[in-house]
């Protein structure tokens, strides 16, 4: 699975790849990829003066366009688009034909973002569109059909096709750049976002080289394929990539994806030590923070981000968390609206606002936040959940259950949305969908606990005795294998179901002990003592028995003795039972 | 990259958390074609040239201009033509005029504009449709900034162009031989195909143009009203999804549209879509309730509860009852919390809905109608009045009851003109016609209902609702077409049924059953069982008690006679489990049948009795005359023909005027047979002559109906009787033509049935 490609080898040679890609990138002006390049390149070794890669070959056209170039790459550095566009119209070189169709193209986008504010009426909003990209598509795709099309050529091409929505022929085109050039992380990046499911990946065909281990991994976080990302992501710290802060933000978001808190926590805590002005993915951190309640780390984070750059959306998300944590909410609403602001596709704030309106008890505005988290993004399983829980709050389970049923199948592995699912179901009465729910939530490794509880109560109410103890026998045994004794209410509650449940069997050896456990808890106390005495009262009408009662038992006899016998007496009896 | 640029995205004006939909308070804004509008208002004004014929026919078309999508020119220009062509030319000159120069004129236009506000003698007052318009229209021109002028007039010269350019096609090749001369490499050919391949996806966006949120909200009504009303008028279910998501991706704020949405994905059956749509609509409804302070809690409580009511409608609506009654306990319990009487009455109308098409018999108390007309809901009082008169005609409640509660629920309807309500109402009289078996009322009522102007305001080409009760009413006619042999009627019924109520729509299966008992019916008087066979799956799938008892019926008249009667028993149980009078008697009527082909006759007897006796009971006059008919003939076959004769009577006055042709048959040739029987039994030989020719004569007239019926083997046998007859009275001439007759038929026809003398 982890296997790596084989160059890994070599990271000398991989450095160098990465110099030469950096300088490509920064002169045709692609910013983000030069970012990303150079955050790996920091990662390794420092080359020594003699290995340092030759600059590219300068070509004759090169030579020739040297100065309309200079002046236009000015240009376009102080985002004057249209002027640079139009001091490179004649080039020839590649270089300056990308740098040309890169700066129309971003010219039409601006003009976009500033059309949108001046168009006339809000259903015109979505009318604006970039008039230059069908130009640009019929001058690409010419020259693609001519195959005169480097590799960074390709890259914008397919970002032209994308925007068309030409989704298809975009995926094709960018397959080819990642063959052309397979260096330039921006097509692979744009790949992340197309490639829908696994089956589309699987389908793929990519050149093999080392980039291809980076793309794999980052799209299996962005497909919720935990395991497989994580694995890659430690053979590359293994290969020599333990600096890069871009591996190990991408860790910590997939820890945090998997509700992994500690490892994330440790992972983000690594990642400011390294990058201390780092904004990017200081939200989930945030969140992190938040779900720990951990106040005053929150806190410093906030401020410390704040002294950074205060309007950035990652900034107002922290800030929104901090002021949730410390349920000032109005305030949080308004940092959070403050996030969208700067960036209304920023889906995490519109979800995030939701909750702060929620806890504002401000149902409808919270409808609103939810709803519009899932017109940015259908496959927002918070939002989806935040929904189900807002009409649960209203008091319609039945409602609220067409959402969490959403949320589920978003996440079908995760415990939360099936005992929300379960506790409507129990709502409305339908238990025998609620036991379904519950087991369900079990099977798939229930965060919270409390499925098998509920699970339990659900079969006494229905007089499946059997298989509520089975449920509450399960309970006991997970809590006291994890060690924690938090929820000692519900321990109570078992074992004195439990006694009840092997007293009615006559299996009084099992239901002395319940009952001797019960009196350790102050609510049950009662119930087991006069448990004891009923035993001992039937025990002495009977024949004596041994001196069970006499035994010692300490703390865990359940888990190690001789349990197993006793254990299985419930789940046999359950098969048996129809 | 691609994340550089949504830091310069659309502010979102935001209030509380949310996005309002209308940011810039206009629910109206310029565009080129509401320049042109205004043009032809202003010049409808200043011309004094126009005639008045012309100048009627603007005024009428003024309002259609003003609500509908937005235009292209030439569509513009061509709709003015039709009443004025002057002024269409005049128009056209003008924006030529205004799209060549420059824009200083389109600002003098604006400034020239007659302002409703400062002229009293003007001819379009401040708050007439046309004043309001024209002043939305200045108001929006004045708040336009400096680039968005600049753009609207761009768009006004691209507006005109597209039109001069469609206009005069010769301008066109030249373009194309200049585009060719551009591209020099051969590949260019193959990109402008490219290119005209994206053409039409461009010009149909532009060619509709954005919607204003006034004319969103117009179609969406126009919309949903021919939805209601005549679906096969209103755009089909794919194109008019592709402008609801056209409309949603450019203002997903626009909740009405997730609910025609929802209402188009029901169309097509499509539940996902449709939960979708309906939960969307109400999570976005919810926003007035949050936005209305002075209202608090109860503006989001209320449409709460409405959701969860329309969910139930919906899972009803895709027979999902135990969903639905689970959605409608929470409405009830929400609408109980806050006391909204109101939605409880809604809710309990929906409950009695739900019991009712589960099949458990439940009642609606006439304390719930009271109730309702004490909230003043006339609709649901008078739809109480109408389920009580339904439980009352099943319940066997006298007629003029029934009527008069009818009449009182109509003086209601027309009283709040609630015409959907008036339609059911006589429906519902020609289904209690039909079911008392008085067919020429049932006939009337379902022609009145037919020929009857709808209520609701003629317009956008609708004359008639396609309602249930239309529907109803023409299944009716059909069968009752069919009944009196007018089979090509009754197909012809059928053909409209079709046209109206497309396969996939909500009440197409009311003319499918209708249309596959008709085919049956005619297939078992053709003596052809196979095909009746096939078609009683169809009627199974549609109806399970209907099919049953066809089912039983082929047994019967294929011989087989265990299968039949085990069929027939269950039926038998099961309809006097839900209490369906009809089929029990008729199938007690076929189980005495069953015992004739047995010949255990007197067995049969008390089968008869009994029916007889629930049908009076139930005031169910037809089936109660087929009993009599049944009885009559046990008695012949028991050798009591003067008895049997006797009864007759009764039965034989409200069959010829009401029954089917088949029946009428079977009661004259049942009449003649037992003439034929007592007539032996006659003393003097004239006497007997007289009455075998009595009898004669009456074979006669069962002959005619059953050709009209295709009833060959009937036909057969009559013949075979008459030629006996003939025989016996010594007319020669005419046995033999009857004998003739008969041999040919019985040429045609494998002679297998019940011989019809041991049949009724």
């Amino acid at each position: 699975m982890a296997a790596l490609s084989s160059q890994f080898a070599d990271l000398v040679e991989i450095k160098k790849q990465l110099t030469v890609i950096i300088a490509l990138c920064r002169e045709r002006g692609l910013m983000h990829s030069v970012k990303w390049a150079s955050e790996l390149a920091f990662a390794l070794d420092p080359l020594p003066m003699n290995e340092l890669p030759p600059p590219p070959p300068f070509t004759e056209e090169d030579a020739q366009d040297l100065d309309a170039y200079s002046l236009a790459k000015s240009f376009f550095d102080l985002k004057e688009y249209d002027r640079a566009a139009y001091f490179l119209r004649g080039c020839r070189s590649q270089k300056a034909y990308f740098l040309y169709m890169y700066s129309r193209y971003l010219s039409g986008e601006k003009k976009k973002d500033d059309e949108t504010v001046d168009s006339l009426g809000p259903l015109e909003k979505g009318q604006v569109k970039n008039e230059s990209l069908r130009e640009l598509r019929v001058e690409l795709s010419k020259k693609h059909k001519a195959r005169e099309l480097d590799g960074f050529g390709l890259y914008l091409y397919g970002v032209v096709l994308r925007k068309l929505d030409l989704l298809k022929e975009a995926i094709d085109v960018f397959v080819e750049a990642t063959h052309c050039l397979p260096l330039h992380w921006g097509a692979w990046l744009e790949l992340c976002n197309l490639v829908e499911n696994k089956e589309m990946l699987k389908s793929m065909s990519f050149p093999d080289t080392w980039m291809k281990d980076f793309f794999l991994a980052h799209i299996y976080t962005e497909m919720q394929m935990i395991e497989e990302a994580l694995q890659k992501y430690q053979s590359l710290i293994n290969v020599g990539f333990s600096k890069s802060t871009y591996i190990i933000s991408q860790i910590a978001v997939a820890y945090h994806n998997i509700r992994d808190i500690d490892k994330a926590l440790s992972m983000f805590n690594e990642l400011r030590e390294q990058d201390p002005y780092r904004i990017e993915n200081m939200d989930t951190f945030s969140n992190l923070l938040y779900v720990r309640t951990m106040k005053p780390e929150l806190s410093y984070l906030a401020h410390n981000l704040c002294d950074i750059d205060k309007y950035r959306v990652e900034t107002c998300c922290v800030i929104g968390n901090y002021y949730s944590l410390r349920s000032q909410h109005e305030k949080a609403a308004l940092y959070f609206q403050r996030a969208l602001k700067l960036n209304p596709r920023c889906l995490g704030a519109w979800t995030l606002m939701g909750h702060e309106y929620m806890e504002m008890k401000n149902t409808s505005a919270a409808i609103q936040a939810y709803r519009h988290a899932i017109e940015v993004n259908k496959r927002d399983y918070r939002a989806w959940y935040g929904l189900g829980q807002t009409y649960e709050i209203l008091k319609m389970p039945f409602y609220c259950l067409y959402y969490y049923r959403r949320a589920h199948q978003l996440r079908p592995n995760d415990s939360r949305m099936l005992v929300a699912l379960g506790e409507c179901y129990e709502k409305l009465n339908q238990l025998v969908e609620a036991t379904k729910c519950y087991w369900r939530a079990y099977s798939v490794g229930d965060v919270e606990r409390m499925a098998l509880v509920k699970l339990a109560k659900l079969h006494e109410q229905l007089n499946e005795s059997d298989q509520a103890a089975q449920c509450y026998v399960i309970y006991i045994k997970e809590i006291f294998e994890c060690g924690e004794l938090m929820e000692q209410v519900e321990l109570s509650t078992a074992f004195r179901y439990l006694g009840q449940y092997y007293f009615k069997n006559k299996q009084y050896d099992d239901a002395s002990i319940c009952a001797q456990r019960c009196c350790n808890y102050n609510d049950a106390r009662e119930e087991g003592k006069s448990l004891l005495r009923q035993i001992s009262q039937v025990r002495g009408q009977g024949e004596t028995s041994s001196s069970d009662l006499s035994l010692p038992f300490i703390f865990g006899p359940l888990s190690a003795k001789n349990t197993p016998v006793r254990r299985m007496s419930p789940l046999n009896l359950s098969s048996v039972t129809p | 990259m691609a994340s550089v640029h949504e830091s310069l995205y659309f502010n979102p004006m935001m209030t509380n958390g949310v996005v309002h939909a209308n940011v810039f308070g206009v629910k109206d804004w310029v565009t080129p074609y509401k320049i042109t509008v205004l043009m032809l208002l202003d010049e409808m004004t200043i011309s004094t040239s126009i005639t008045l014929l012309d100048r009627r026919r603007l005024n009428k078309l003024i309002l259609p201009l003003l609500q509908s999508p937005d235009m292209t020119l030439s569509q513009l220009i061509k709709t003015v033509e039709d009443s004025c062509p002057q002024l269409a030319y005049t128009v056209h000159l003008r924006l030529q005029l205004m799209a060549d120069g420059e824009l200083k004129d389109m600002e003098h236009f604006f400034d020239m504009l007659p302002s409703p506000f400062n002229e009293t003698e003007s001819e379009a007052h401040k708050t007439s449709v046309v004043g309001l318009f024209m002043r939305h229209m200045v108001l929006a021109y004045n708040k336009l900034s400096f680039s968005q002028v600049y753009k609207l007039y761009t768009a006004l010269q691209q507006y005109y162009q597209s039109y001069e350019r469609k206009d005069s096609p010769a301008a066109e090749p030249a373009e194309d031989t200049d585009m060719e001369l551009t591209n020099t490499e051969e590949l260019g050919g193959k990109m402008e195909k490219e290119e005209l391949d994206l053409e039409p996806s461009d010009d149909e966006v532009s060619t509709r143009g954005p919607l204003s949120q006034k004319q969103a909200e117009y179609f969406l009504a126009q919309q949903a009203y021919l939805l209601k009303n005549d679906e096969n008028k209103a755009l089909d279910p794919a194109a008019l999804q592709k402008e609801l998501n056209n409309m949603l991706k450019f203002n997903p704020d626009f909740a009405e549209a997730h609910y025609l949405s929802y209402l188009n994905s029901m169309r097509v059956q499509d539940i996902f879509n449709s939960t979708d749509s309906l939960l969307h609509y109400f999570d976005r409804l919810i926003l007035p309730g949050g936005d209305s302070k002075s209202n608090g809690d109860e503006g989001c409580g209320r449409s709460l509860r409405y959701a969860a009511l329309n969910l139930a409608a919906l899972h009803c609506r895709f027979g999902h009852y135990q969903q639905a009654e689970l959605a409608l306990q929470e409405a009830i319990r929400i609408a109980q919390e806050s006391n909204d009487h109101v939605c409880l009455q809604h809710c309990l109308s929906w409950l009695y809905l739900l019991e009712q098409m589960k099949g458990s018999d439940s009642t609606l108390t006439e304390h719930a109608v009271k109730m309702a007309v004490h909230f003043c809901l006339p609709y649901l009082a008078s739809l109480g009045i109408q389920s009580l008169v339904q439980q009352g005609a099943v319940g066997g409640k006298t007629a003029n009851k029934l009527m008069d509660a009818l009449k009182d629920t109509d003086l209601l309807h027309w009283k709040h003109s609630l015409s959907e309500l008036i339609d059911i109402s006589i429906a519902q009289k020609t289904a209690i016609w039909r079911m008392y078996g008085k067919s020429t009322m049932a006939l009337q009522q379902a022609q009145v209902l037919l020929s009857m102007n709808s209520l609701e305001p003629v317009n956008l080409g609708v004359q008639q609702n396609n309602s249930e009760a239309f529907a109803v009413a023409l299944c009716h006619l059909s069968e009752l077409h069919a009944e009196q042999g007018l089979f090509a009627a009754a197909s012809e019924i059928l053909k409209h049924l079709r046209e109206r109520f497309p396969p996939h729509s909500q009440h197409a299966k009311l003319w499918m059953l209708c249309d596959q008992k008709i085919q049956f019916d005619r297939a078992m008087n053709d003596g052809k069982y196979h095909m009746a066979d096939s078609l009683v799956v169809g009627i199974a799938a549609l109806s399970k008690t209907e099919g049953l008892y066809r089912k039983a019926l082929v047994l019967k008249a294929q011989n087989q006679t265990t299968e039949a009667y085990k069929v027939l028993q269950r039926l038998l149980l099961y309809c006097e489990k839900i209490k369906g009078t009809e089929m029990t008697i008729r199938v007690m009527l076929s189980l005495a049948e069953l015992h004739w082909s047995s010949s255990c006759h007197a067995v049969a007897l008390p089968l008869l009795l009994r029916s007889l006796a629930v049908s009076r009971e139930y005031h169910l006059q037809y089936l109660a005359s087929e009993c009599i008919l049944h009885l009559a003939f046990s008695q012949l076959m028991l050798g009591i023909p003067e008895q049997a004769l006797n009864i007759l009577h009764m039965a034989i006055e409200p069959i010829l005027a009401h029954g089917a042709l088949l029946d009428k048959g079977r009661a004259m040739l049942l009449v003649a047979k037992c003439q034929i029987v007592t007539a032996s039994s006659e003393p003097s030989k004239q006497q007997k002559t007289q009455a075998l020719e009595v009898a004669v004569q009456n074979l006669e007239e069962a002959g005619t109906y059953f050709t009209k019926v295709d009833c060959k083997e009937r036909v057969r046998d009559i013949y075979y009787l008459q030629a006996r007859l003939y025989h016996s009275l010594g007319k020669t001439a005419e046995r033999n033509k009857c004998a003739m007759l008969f041999r040919q038929h019985n040429q045609e026809l494998p002679s297998q049935g019940v011989p019809l003398i041991t049949r009724l």
